[in-house]
């Protein structure tokens, strides 16, 4: 009972802080798939994180308008210090910032402090945890992985012992030391999986495998009111979040100035509570938003022919106020060759030239207009827009011939018998196993590359893997071909790049590729500060390796259609951020719902 | 009545037994390895072994199946292993919702379609029951998908009598604002079969004799369809209803996901994505023992609506 007096006191008290949300103002958001749980070590897919985006906080996040997407402090009071081999990061967290209020912190104020960061990166390598975020830390922090390797021997994860690797200087100093240089962490340290948590709070939570995935509790500036799984969140403003006054500077989008004009000067957050509803089902979702029972909404493709005239919203939908934020989601997606595989890997000069040839015959137009509905770009350079490291002027040299792709194979010896199909140079039969998924995504793939593989006379047979059967297949090079996608988990090439370097096959390396020269330069390039000319060169080189060798056929980046009603303001689609309800508003008030007088307008 | 119970109930382990090894080798055969999905998108080796160490997927086959028996027996199916959550509180939140659409929804069927069949039964080969049985056939003829999207665009969207999805926090805001529409679907898709069906089992009793007796009798009409034509073809009716009952366990998940209704049937849908063997063993065991239990109740049932029947 006492506890309990002295808990709401607690939060009497952070409520008192000057707060500028306003509870009365609230933001209706869906999500298209469940969620799995608030722990940042623990879930791993898109939904959980936005939800961790909101409540925790990290050393670092991302400026909300600047394009490619650019790091600013978080918890941190500034960018950290680096030594000059980058190879030690110095971060001076802000003093005054308090987790929300939990029995768990008997009855006292807690404030974030350097030993939490120290915590929480240590827990994404316990073992009991299994933390599919692992790869962040493993193998980077000094000592860490010796940590885990001990634990993994006794049992048990020893979260006393000092490293060398992360030190709490003081109460609000974290010294990071790296076994080799990489520009790369602070992209790591704005990611979700790296916020901070509160090992009082995991203590009590934690569930056997030691993850708290019901009770998050965070720094950040909304906090869990209420959770149904797989149906309903409601995130409530912090009452003790330090806030901020909404600053951002315009960039080249011509949306940008409308935004700064409805937001700039305003205490942030405004939004006093977020309600996120999970609809799986396209209609259910699009009604939903027409009926305005949601503010803002992700227009998958499918719904655009509803929706999109081209690349700008029906008439309709301008006339109700609705706006579109549109973006090229950093993604690519790729058709990959097994690099091991007796019929289509190696690096010889006539294996090469059947993946090139298998490349040539594949129509992106078709893919684009037929399986994307016309949401996708022709990806040029496997570094999408919006990610450090793109090349928006680079133009791929693969290009769709099916005409030279059939010259080519003739040349290298795949000749026609007299059934019409293709032979391997040795007079073997060459049939060319097509692994995809058994869901409608898959099958449209079977049908373009079926018509691919026509126009060059080569047999194709289709293998159906489940999700994790496929993964479990190509982790283990068993493969032949397949086609892939890849989502920016930070806004940085190496991201991308690294997908095709030797060390990762049998993790991220689908095509199990080794190619020197390849890895040569990747080796350069991950010791060079990120957006570096000489990174950017090698990045150059490493695509023509790539087109080259053709251990992948790119393929298209997607983009991302994000509706929003006319009451929603300042809302613009970050390409890494999804939890924008911090640095949005809503017109409060009778006809907020918008109607003709916001036809794509502002105020 | 109670040797027959228990008898019963002694045949229940056996099918038991069988729903354990189909489901456990179908699993095994067909469910991939869910380590593989849980490592994240990079992950070594080792991560991937530590995974299925945990899972207890890296043992012998016999030792999991030794250890699902285990968990049937103590009803402690674990945590899913997706999200950490006991199995145990995943179904007992799931099944208020699936039921608050389900239980209204079989009663108000069950109730219409007897009525009906009553109805048209008495009026056989008459205009109204050909026209019945013609909007019958057409009805079902129909997918529950083309209600689902036809019926939640115009009486959701277009007409906006009732919300487009949701969920709320109350019993009486959820069965009466957010189930509606489900349970109006559901209602179209089933009433046409049942309704058909207890026809046919309706007319099977009306050429009976004991119906002529009655009349000559000058018993009232109600009286004989009401009393005893509907108490004779209550038990092909009774069996009809109880075969549906443990299909409330499993929720009606095109429903649920649709009008987004926190029920099993989406949380099922959800564990087969994912993987998720500790939830779909659960709610297949779960699933199997009320069919068998139902079944039992169905007998029983038979003895007490007509005395006659003789439990052996």
């Amino acid at each position: 009972m006492r506890r309990g007096l002295l808990f709401a006191a607690l939060l009497c008290a952070a409520s008192s802080v000057a707060l500028a949300a306003d509870p009365g103002k609230v933001i209706r958001y869906v999500f298209p798939a469940a969620e799995t749980g608030f722990d940042p070590a623990g879930g791993q897919d898109l939904y959980s994180g936005t939800i961790e985006q909101a409540i925790f906080d990290r050393l670092l996040t991302y400026d909300y308008l600047a394009r490619p997407a650019k790091i600013v402090p978080g918890a941190a009071e500034a960018l950290p210090q680096v030594s000059d081999d980058g190879r030690t990061y110095t971060f001076r967290i802000r003093k005054g910032i308090y987790f929300t209020p939990d029995p768990a912190f008997n009855g006292t104020r807690r404030e974030l402090v350097a030993e939490d960061f120290v915590y929480s990166l240590k827990r994404l390598i316990d073992p009991k945890l299994r933390s599919p975020w692992a790869w962040l830390v493993e193998g980077k922090i000094v000592g860490l992985d010796e940590l885990a390797a001990a634990a993994a021997k006794s049992g048990r994860f020893d979260y006393d012992r000092k490293i060398p690797g992360l030190e709490a200087v003081d109460r609000y100093t974290l010294r990071i030391r790296l076994k080799q240089t990489d520009y790369n962490l602070p992209f790591v340290l704005a990611h979700e999986p790296t916020s901070a948590v509160a090992r009082e709070v995991i203590e009590k939570y934690a569930d056997e495998s030691g993850r708290a995935m019901s009770n998050p509790v965070g720094t950040g500036p909304y906090m869990l009111k209420d959770w149904v799984r797989a149906s309903k969140i409601v995130l409530e403003a912090n009452p003790g979040y330090r806030g901020f006054v909404w600053d951002f500077q315009p960039g080249s989008d011509p949306d940008d100035a409308r935004i700064v004009k409805e937001m700039k000067g305003k205490k942030m957050p405004q939004v006093g509570r977020v309600e996120i509803s999970i609809i799986e089902e396209d209609q259910a979702r699009l009604l939903a938003f027409e009926r305005g029972e949601i503010d803002i909404m992700n227009m998958e493709a499918p719904l655009a022919p509803n929706v999109l005239d081209g690349d700008k919203l029906k008439p309709e939908f301008v006339k109700r106020g609705v706006r579109l934020s549109r973006f090229v989601d950093p993604e690519i997606t790729y058709h990959f060759w097994n690099m091991q595989d007796p019929v289509v890997g190696g690096l010889s000069k006539e294996k090469i030239a059947l993946r090139r040839a298998m490349g040539m015959a594949f129509s992106l137009d078709d893919e684009i207009r037929i399986v994307r509905n016309g949401q996708a770009i022709e990806a040029q350079y496997p570094i999408p827009p919006g990610v450090v490291g793109h090349d928006p002027g680079y133009r791929t040299s693969i290009r769709y011939d099916p005409a030279a792709a059939n010259a080519l194979l003739d040349r290298f010896g795949y000749l026609k018998g007299a059934d019409g199909f293709r032979t391997l140079p040795d007079g073997k039969p060459l049939v060319i196993k097509y692994t995809s998924r058994p869901d409608t995504l898959g099958r449209q793939q079977d049908e373009l590359w079926a018509k691919a593989f026509a126009l060059l006379g080569i047999r194709m047979e289709v293998v159906k893997l489940r999700f994790p059967d496929q993964i479990k297949a190509e982790k283990e090079c068993k493969i032949m071909m397949r086609s892939a996608a890849w989502i920016a988990d930070y806004p940085d090439g190496d991201n991308f790049m690294q997908l095709l370097y030797s060390k990762n096959i049998h993790q991220n390396n689908n095509a199990c590729a080794t190619i020197p020269e390849y890895d040569r330069l990747y080796e350069r390039s991950a010791r060079l500060p990120a957006s570096s000319p000489e990174r950017d060169r090698l990045y150059h080189e490493m695509t023509k390796i790539i087109e080259a060798y053709a251990p992948w056929r790119l393929d298209i980046s997607r983009y991302r259609n994000m509706l929003t009603q006319p009451q929603v303001l300042g809302y613009k689609k970050h390409p890494i951020l999804h939890a924008e309800w911090m640095y949005i508003d809503v017109k409060s008030g009778k006809g907020a719902g918008g109607g003709e007088g916001n036809a794509g307008g502002g105020d | 009545m109670y040797a027959y119970i228990i008898r019963r109930v002694l045949q229940m382990i056996p099918t038991i037994l069988g729903v354990i090894l189909l489901v456990f080798f179908l699993f095994n055969w067909v469910g991939g390895d869910p380590a593989y999905v849980l490592a994240g998108k990079i992950s070594s080796a080792e991560q991937i072994a530590n995974i299925r160490k945990q899972l207890g997927v890296d043992q012998p086959y016999y030792v999991q199946l030794w250890i699902f028996v285990k968990q049937v027996l103590t009803a402690d199916f674990g945590a899913s292993w997706s999200t950490n959550e006991a199995v145990s509180h995943i179904l007992a939140t799931r099944l208020g919702p699936s039921l608050t659409v389900l239980l209204p929804w079989l009663a108000i069927s069950t109730l219409i379609s007897i009525g009906l069949a009553l109805a048209v039964a008495y009026v056989r080969g008459s205009l109204t029951d050909r026209a019945v049985m013609i909007v019958c056939t057409v009805g079902l003829s129909i997918s529950i998908l083309v209600y689902i999207i036809v019926f939640q665009y115009v009486f959701a969207y277009k007409l906006g009598w009732f919300p487009v999805q949701g969920w709320g926090d109350s019993l009486r805001e959820n069965l009466f604002v957010y189930s509606s529409l489900p349970i109006l679907i559901l209602l179209v898709v089933s009433i046409a079969p049942d309704l058909r069906l207890f026809r046919t089992f309706v007319l099977d009793e009306i050429n009976q004799d004991y119906v002529r007796t009655g009349r000559a009798k000058g018993l009232s009409e109600n009286r004989i369809m009401w009393l005893h034509v509907l108490r004779n073809a209550s038990i092909p009716i009774i069996t009809q209803v109880m075969a549906t009952l443990p299909g409330l366990l499993i929720g009606a998940f095109l429903v649920e996901r649709f009008f987004s209704i926190p029920g099993i049937g989406r949380e099922v849908i959800l564990a087969v994505e994912r993987s998720d063997f500790p939830v779909i063993k659960a709610i297949t065991v779960y699933v199997a023992v009320a069919t068998m239990v139902f079944n039992l109740l169905a007998d029983l049932m038979y003895k007490a609506v007509d005395p006659r029947v003789q439990l052996k």
